[in-house]
């Protein structure tokens, strides 16, 4: 296990950098689902895994994201690099002020709320609210990616780009679990009584959580949007939610387990496309399964360095 | 007035829809603390299975005692699958963190959708004219056989559960389980047979809740489980989860409001006011009309 922390995470990051020149274009496209949803996933395991609330609403502000960047460079012709800052930011204040008054609620409703979020999302997006949305079939005809000038419209390039956020996401999750507000929200995570009586303010560190996976997701919609130079609702349904919250739940909230889940969820289909329609079918079956086997995940989260000896039981409920 | 008149009995009539599902919901949550997000689909699961009935066992019968069997077998069928569902899915997780159980119900959800669009096909089927198209006319407002059926066929179902969960022996242990499990245990309540017997009870009156979508909507599709299962779900929320005569109101009330919407505001927009009011009712008042309010287990 120590192993795999130590060599795991730049073996992955190696084979992903050298991935694109080994794929054809099909799979390239794959590859590049993979790093977003991969990033919208790590942006969800900061909410659901590492504070412990039941967020099922992350496909919102992935949306958001990915709608910020459509509908700035549609209508107002900004260079896509240029949507980024504010493909970020809107999503992040909204992550804010939706959470600041249900970050108070027991586990199921907030649930609930979130999945409200999503839907009340969703619905605003197919009527059209203001006519920039496009309603139901979205927005498409999107430019492609340029820096400087420099035409980056290549499939590779896109790739690059999605890698490029990826690895900011684990170095912001790494930094994360490193810092003051990282381990305010394990305690508050494991106990927020107890977190609470040793002086951690829980309801600001629950935002914050809030605020920095919406951005993160935000700017996976970018790269979502840059990608397919189109956006469209469905593709922000809370039915996506559920999967990202399921992917980070089965994977154990670690990075290698929320990456196995993200691998299982999305790419393992692409393998077996003549099995497309079972694919949910088994995937509930395994979900189910997993969830027996493995309550904690399949790759269970670990925190900090306490030495085996002083754990009883190994028992880190994510309740 | 008319649009009112109009609106209040559509409202009852899918209210009442609401608060048959809204009932397994809220009955599981009670004892087991659970989001059985697999209901849902049990619902649509139910009016698939009553349409296979109706054309291979009931020879495309509609006479009285051919819906009467319809509606039996399809509850008794649906009866099965929820307690096979707790004894798969559930009860191995009943100790593990809650979030799992959470993902199993949502595994279990996926498996029971993708298994009707696997059986039946991925389009819409039309539910069979069991009952005869018969409306009447007050005046503008215009009233169907089925509406009344499933009204006063609801009011009895939930009157009569209201009646075995207060006055009978079986009903006081549902609801001893739901207060506490392990008390309940120490007093010789064999707790497995509570949770199978609401699953059973659960079950069945979502499967007749699935009949009445299929006899009042016609067109069913694989994956409307989730939508009405939501629907349902808010209306439990609404009432106080795991109250029982909550989820009613709460069925009723939001079976309202959506036709309120629709007749006043706009069928487009029903989703988005619907959760907007469920968002601020949690806000302002987070355990539901009838819930009591209870402090958080530490």
């Amino acid at each position: 296990m120590k192993n795999l922390q130590r060599y795991g995470l730049p073996a992955f990051i190696v084979l992903m950098a050298v991935l694109p020149h080994l794929l054809n274009d099909r799979w390239q496209a794959v590859a590049i689902t993979f790093l977003v949803f991969a990033v919208v996933a790590l942006s969800q395991d900061i909410v659901l895994g590492k504070c412990g609330m039941f967020n099922m609403g992350q496909a919102l502000f992935f949306g958001m994201g990915a709608y910020t960047t459509a509908i700035l460079n549609n209508e107002f012709g900004w260079p896509i690099i240029a949507t980024i800052p504010l493909a970020i930011l809107i999503p992040a204040i909204f992550g804010v002020i939706l959470a600041g008054p249900i970050v108070h609620l027991r586990g199921d409703y907030l649930l609930v709320t979130t999945i409200g979020f999503n839907i009340v999302f969703v619905q605003v997006l197919q009527n059209n609210l203001g006519g920039i949305t496009g309603g139901p079939n979205g927005i498409f005809g999107l430019d492609s990616l340029s820096i400087f000038g420099l035409n980056l419209s290549s499939q590779v390039a896109v790739y690059y780009f999605a890698f490029v956020v990826l690895i900011l996401t684990l170095w912001i999750i790494r930094n994360l679990e490193r810092s003051k507000s990282g381990r305010a929200m394990h305690y508050l995570r494991e106990d927020q009584l107890a977190a609470e009586s040793i002086g951690i303010n829980t309801r600001i560190y629950k935002i914050f959580a809030f605020g920095l996976g919406a951005g993160i997701a935000g700017l996976a919609g970018t790269v979502f949007a840059t990608q397919y130079a189109a956006v469209s609702p469905e593709a922000f349904d809370f039915i996506q939610s559920v999967l990202f919250f399921s992917i980070v739940l089965v994977g154990g909230s670690s990075i290698p387990g929320v990456m196995i889940g993200v691998f299982v969820m999305f790419i393992v289909p692409e393998i077996f496309r003549e099995f497309a329609t079972w694919r949910y079918f088994i995937f509930g079956f395994a979900m189910i399964l997993s969830m027996i086997l493995r309550p904690r995940g399949i790759v269970p989260a670990t925190f900090g360095k306490i030495p085996q000896f002083l754990i009883k039981g190994g028992s880190h409920g994510a309740e | 007035m008319d649009i009112f008149l109009q609106q209040l009995a559509n409202g009852l009539t899918i209210g009442s829809m609401f608060a048959l599902v809204a009932l397994g919901y809220t009955m599981v949550y009670g004892v087991m603390k659970l989001i059985n997000f697999a209901h849902g689909d049990m619902v649509a699961a139910s009016a698939f299975v009553g349409l296979t009935i109706y054309t291979q066992v009931m020879g495309q019968s509609t006479s009285l005692l051919a819906v009467i069997a319809i509606f039996l077998l399809a509850a008794v069928t649906m009866a099965c699958v929820g307690v096979i569902l707790e004894r798969v899915a559930y009860r191995p997780l009943r100790e593990a963190p809650r979030l799992s159980a959470v993902v199993s119900a949502l595994g279990a959800s996926l498996v029971i959708q993708n298994g009707i669009m696997l059986i039946w096909g991925p389009r819409m089927r039309i539910f069979p004219e069991l009952v005869p198209q018969v409306y009447w006319d007050f005046g503008g407002v215009v009233i169907s056989l089925i509406q009344v059926i499933i009204l006063v066929l609801s009011l009895v179902l939930m009157i009569a559960l209201y009646l075995f969960v207060e006055k009978t022996r079986m009903g006081a242990a549902i609801r001893a389980a739901s207060i506490d499990q392990d008390a309940a245990r120490l007093m010789g309540i064999n707790v497995n047979s509570v949770i199978a017997l609401i699953f059973i009870i659960g079950s069945s009156l979502g499967a007749v809740g699935g009949l009445f979508i299929g006899l009042y909507y016609r067109g069913i599709t694989f994956n409307m489980g989730w939508q009405y299962g939501l629907y349902a779900f808010i209306a439990a929320i609404l009432g106080g989860i795991g109250n029982i005569p909550g989820a009613m109101l709460g069925g009723m009330l939001l079976g309202l409001f959506n036709a309120f919407i629709a007749g006043y505001v706009s069928s487009t927009w029903s989703d988005a006011f619907t959760f907007i009011m469920l968002i601020v009712i949690l806000i302002v008042r987070p355990t539901g009309i009838l819930g009591e309010r209870v402090a958080e287990k530490v």
